[in-house]
């Protein structure tokens, strides 16, 4: 088959494409379209987290509050939290890119087991469901951690949350499982180890916590639901329970799921700063390996939750310490993405205006991580606007920043629709002013005393919250700019060319959008940070491969039974 | 301009202590000195990174298609310095932080012990001979120790004055410890936290003079923002004394009645019991005296002096049919004549 009849074929008969009808959606097999479904899932979650959000902020302008009783804004900021953490960020960037990204990148047709991954998905939307049935009944007040003994004796629906929790948990060890087996046993031959994408890598450490850490979450929430349901004296100190062994149980889960949220990022942000420096990523070995590292680590800190709570001396200061030996390995990305730029050539094309906008903010959240991690300043920090702004500017500025610039990276090629670059840009900067004028000064607040999870405040504290507030909407309407840009594209779009950035990766390889088996040929792996052989093409907007594809003479594949399979699937 | 005034707000703060309430303890000197070294740390590494940053998406932006001039991947002795390097400085927030913590966890054996009592949403300090009170008077370079337990959920003893908190852990003791350095008097008005001017709150406050905030920071429920309460730092050990003496009597310019709404606003039965016939988690008083109750077990009792009574001391004795049994007991934390208030007071609730 000829060349030009190849892009032609794949050009009309694209994933999006090759089979029509509701029901091709619903039944599909397809990781492309599943991710595309993951993505539209985690994008309405995160309305709503987002508009509960602005409730809260809009409430805290008065120092009496403004319109919420103490049980309402409770229940708002619980499911503001649990929406954020459970149902978007946990499967923002692997659930939604890594299931579109990962066969791709490896030059796959698809991850190892399909079926596993659309039950994932469905999962996931069952789990959704629970979450929004405790909305609409009695509301949930516990603060997404459901500390006993409050949640054992509340009595809003802890016990429908946590079942859509469990079942939540267990959509994330199938899309975890799904990818370790992908990466293991699908790398194309010549992907070595440290030939992948560092987004494999990320992705695969990821992976890697989530079937190692959320059964222990599993386990946690069925101890809560039979201590509340038959007492049997765990968790609450009426029966005898220690609730303190619940916040070891919980966070023994919930800080590796803080990587579970961050280590993807790292990965989108690999890629986009090498992509659009047009230069090899440097340090590819630190990186990769120091995703591992954080993998690893990230089992050993959880107590760094509980400085307060009255653990031992010595068990306290030695998850201090440990605390501390993660912060290496993301300082060691951190230099490594900026020396990435050194002598590069750099596009500042929307997603390397997020990129850039991740350093500044994650660099933030990591840095007063040590105010937290030093025990006497902690004392004074723990559960005031201090911590609540430091994890916002890793999760949010971290990863929820990466998570548009990767989606503006990969929209093109998901798609196949550009978007109005200057609008992108513009979208990046509200977000981005928005971002810090919301939350610098709850630092600011933390530092004085403010205390979280609060519904009124002193008045001293007026001010800063004001400024929160306004941020806040500021941030509000550049997320809307942003959702604007690319619904836009899709109907006024330009069509994306193959490689609209200059990518080396094996994605940037298929045509935008892929075709329903990605490759009409198993391509040729290279160095993924390799880009001397990439030349713009300005005529068509698109930056083409100049060595001739190295076809190994007597293996010219015949892609026609493909085809005709991919129709049957409908 | 909303935002102009509260940038304005902000920069007149930077010169009386930007980042902290005004230190009022033996801990403060050392948990400051450690914020503020942190943060210049970080503001050394963060400020050239992104000069750094700025000025390379400057110099190298190209247009479209240009080759990347450098071609380094790696460079394994710069990399290696600057993931060891920084360790240094991590090794010593590591160590002395833990060194503060260790004398911060640690009381002077002649420390004045208090003991505290948390529930929802209340606080109550013991200080001993069936003296109860819902603020927390220490003495000025006194260390004093705090033994707090819960009678519900997770609480924390909050100061930030002292830059300390604890969790308070049903089922434990938790201990909290410090020395005050500055007699609450001695603030000036700019100094003092608290500036409400909200009669509701200025009337449950015994003390009126000036004091430190202390603050519920461990999420307990409804009225988890209102769960704060004072602290009073005496000049000497006889201001102290002399404030004992008035703490637990009814002034002598308030009526039973009075004094009984101040208990119930102060002791925490106000956070479940509604003054005013909201129906809550638990039955109103209002015009609840007299009345005749349904008991769980069917039986009928009248309100009277000695149900009031039991219901303080022995709660999970008879229950209101249609409640939950999650009264706690206030034996030993009211004397005779608190009762009696509080039942004048009860009383007097008809409409
Ligand atoms: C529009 C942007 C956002 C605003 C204005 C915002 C604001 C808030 C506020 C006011 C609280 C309650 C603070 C308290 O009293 O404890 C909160 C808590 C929280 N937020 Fe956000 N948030 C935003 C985005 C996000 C995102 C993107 C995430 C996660 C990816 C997130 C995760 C959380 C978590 C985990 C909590 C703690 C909930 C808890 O304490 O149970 N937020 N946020
Ligand atoms: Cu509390």
């Amino acid at each position: 088959m000829s060349k030009a009849a190849t892009a032609d074929h794949a050009s009309d008969d694209n994933y999006l494409t090759n089979t029509k009808g509701i029901m091709s959606w619903i039944v599909t097999l397809d990781h492309k379209r599943i991710g595309l479904m993951y993505l539209i899932g985690v994008m309405v979650s995160f309305a709503i987290g987002g508009t509960l959000a602005l409730i809260l902020r809009a409430h805290l302008y008065n120092p009496q509050g403004s319109f919420l009783s103490n049980d309402a804004y409770n229940q708002v900021f619980t499911l503001h939290g649990a929406v954020m953490i459970f149902l978007f960020i946990i499967p923002s960037i692997p659930a939604a890119l890594g299931n579109f990204l990962v066969p791709v990148m490896l030059g796959a047709k698809d991850v190892a087991f399909p079926r596993l991954n659309l039950s994932s998905f469905y999962l996931w939307c069952a789990g959704a469901v629970f979450f929004l049935f405790a909305l609409c009944t009695t509301g949930l007040d516990t603060g997404w951690t459901f500390y006993t003994p409050y949640s054992t004796t509340t009595s809003t629906s802890v016990i429908a949350a946590t079942t859509g929790v469990f079942i939540l948990g267990f959509s994330s060890i199938f899309t975890g499982l799904n990818f370790i087996v992908t990466v293991n046993t699908m790398r194309p031959p010549g992907m070595t180890w440290f030939k992948m994408p560092l987004f494999l890598w990320a992705i695969y450490s990821t992976a890697v916590i989530q079937v190692l850490a959320t059964p222990v979450l599993g386990i946690t929430l069925l101890l809560l639901i039979c201590e509340r349901l038959m007492h049997i004296g765990i968790f609450d100190p009426a029966f005898n329970g220690d609730p303190v062994a619940f916040q070891h149980f919980f966070w023994f889960y919930s800080h590796p799921a803080v990587y579970i949220m961050i280590l993807p990022a790292f990965g989108v942000i690999s890629e986009l700063m090498s992509v659009h420096s047009h230069k090899s990523i440097f340090g590819y070995r630190f990186i990769a390996l120091s995703s591992i590292a954080i993998a690893l680590l990230s089992f050993l800190v959880w107590g760094h939750h509980m400085f307060t709570s009255g653990m031992s001396e010595i068990t306290t200061i030695i998850f201090s310490a440990l605390t501390f030996t993660v912060s290496v390995p993301s300082a060691i990305k951190v230099f490594n993405w900026l020396a990435t730029m050194y002598k590069g050539s750099i596009s500042l094309t929307t997603p390397m205006c997020y990129a850039l906008a991740f350093m500044f903010l994650f660099t933030i959240g990591g840095l007063t991580g040590l105010f937290l991690g030093t025990l006497t300043t902690d004392l004074h920090l723990h559960d005031t606007y201090f911590v609540v702004s430091h994890f916002h500017y890793v999760m949010m500025g971290g990863t929820l920043v990466a998570f548009l610039g990767g989606l503006f990276h990969w929209w093109p090629k998901m798609t196949g629709k550009m978007f109005n670059e200057t609008w992108g840009r513009i979208s990046a900067a509200i977000v981005f002013i928005g971002f810090n004028l919301t939350f610098l000064p709850q630092f600011v607040l933390g530092s004085r005393g403010m205390p979280r999870r609060y519904a009124s405040y002193d008045p001293e504290f007026t001010g800063l919250h004001r400024m929160s507030t306004v941020g806040a909407f500021t941030l509000g309407f550049g997320l809307l700019v942003a959702l604007i840009v690319l619904l836009h594209s899709l109907y006024r779009g330009k069509k994306a060319p193959r490689n609209p950035w200059g990518g080396a990766t094996l994605e940037w390889r298929c045509s935008s959008p892929p075709p329903y088996y990605n490759f009409e040929r198993p391509p040729v792996v290279g160095n993924p940070y390799y880009f001397g052989d990439l030349e713009y093409d300005a005529k068509s907007d698109d930056y083409v491969f100049t060595e001739p594809d190295r076809e190994v003479v007597p293996q010219k594949l015949e892609p026609a039974p493909q085809h005709v399979d991919s129709k049957k699937d409908a | 301009m909303q935002t102009l005034q509260n940038l304005s707000f902000v920069l007149a703060d930077v010169s009386d202590g930007f980042w902290f309430p005004k230190t009022a303890s033996n801990f403060g000197t050392e948990v400051d000195f450690m914020y503020k070294a942190i943060l210049w740390i970080s503001v050394a590494f963060f400020v050239p990174m992104m000069i750094y940053m700025g000025w390379a998406a400057f110099k190298f932006s190209k247009p479209k298609g240009t080759k990347a001039e450098g071609k380094a991947t790696h460079n394994t002795a710069l990399e290696l310095a600057w993931s060891v390097g920084p360790c240094f400085l991590l090794i010593w927030m590591f160590y002395r932080g833990s060194v503060g913590y260790l004398d911060m966890r640690e009381p002077p054996s002649d420390a004045r012990e208090v003991q505290v009592t948390a529930q929802k949403w209340s606080w109550l300090f013991d200080y001993g001979s069936g003296i109860m009170n819902p603020e927390l008077h220490v003495v000025k370079d006194q260390p004093t120790k705090l033994v707090m337990r819960s009678k519900d959920v997770l609480h924390a003893m909050y100061i930030p004055a002292f830059r300390v908190k604890r969790d308070i852990v049903p089922g434990r003791y938790n201990i909290l410890w410090f020395t005050p350095t500055i007699a609450t008097d001695s603030l000036t008005d700019e100094e003092m936290q608290w500036k409400s001017d909200d009669p509701a709150e200025a009337g449950n406050i015994l003390n009126q003079g000036k004091y430190f905030d202390f603050f519920c920071a461990e999420y307990c429920g409804k009225d988890h923002s209102n769960m704060q309460g004072k602290v009073v730092v005496h000049e000497t050990q006889d201001d102290y004394d002399l404030w004992l003496e008035s703490a637990n009597r009814r002034p002598d310019d308030q009526t039973p009645e009075q004094y009984g709404e101040f208990l119930y606003t102060t002791r925490g039965c106000k956070g479940c019991h509604s003054a005013d016939g909201t129906a809550g988690q638990c039955p109103t008083f209002l015009n609840s005296f007299g009345a005749e109750h349904e008991m769980t077990d069917g039986s009928k009792v009248a309100v009277d002096e000695n149900y009031i009574r039991e219901s303080i001391l022995n709660p999970k004795a008879k229950v209101v049919k249609g409640y939950p049994p999650v009264m706690p007991s206030f034996q030993g934390q009211f004397n005779d004549d608190q009762i009696d208030s509080v039942i004048a007071y009860i009383k007097s609730l008809k409409k």
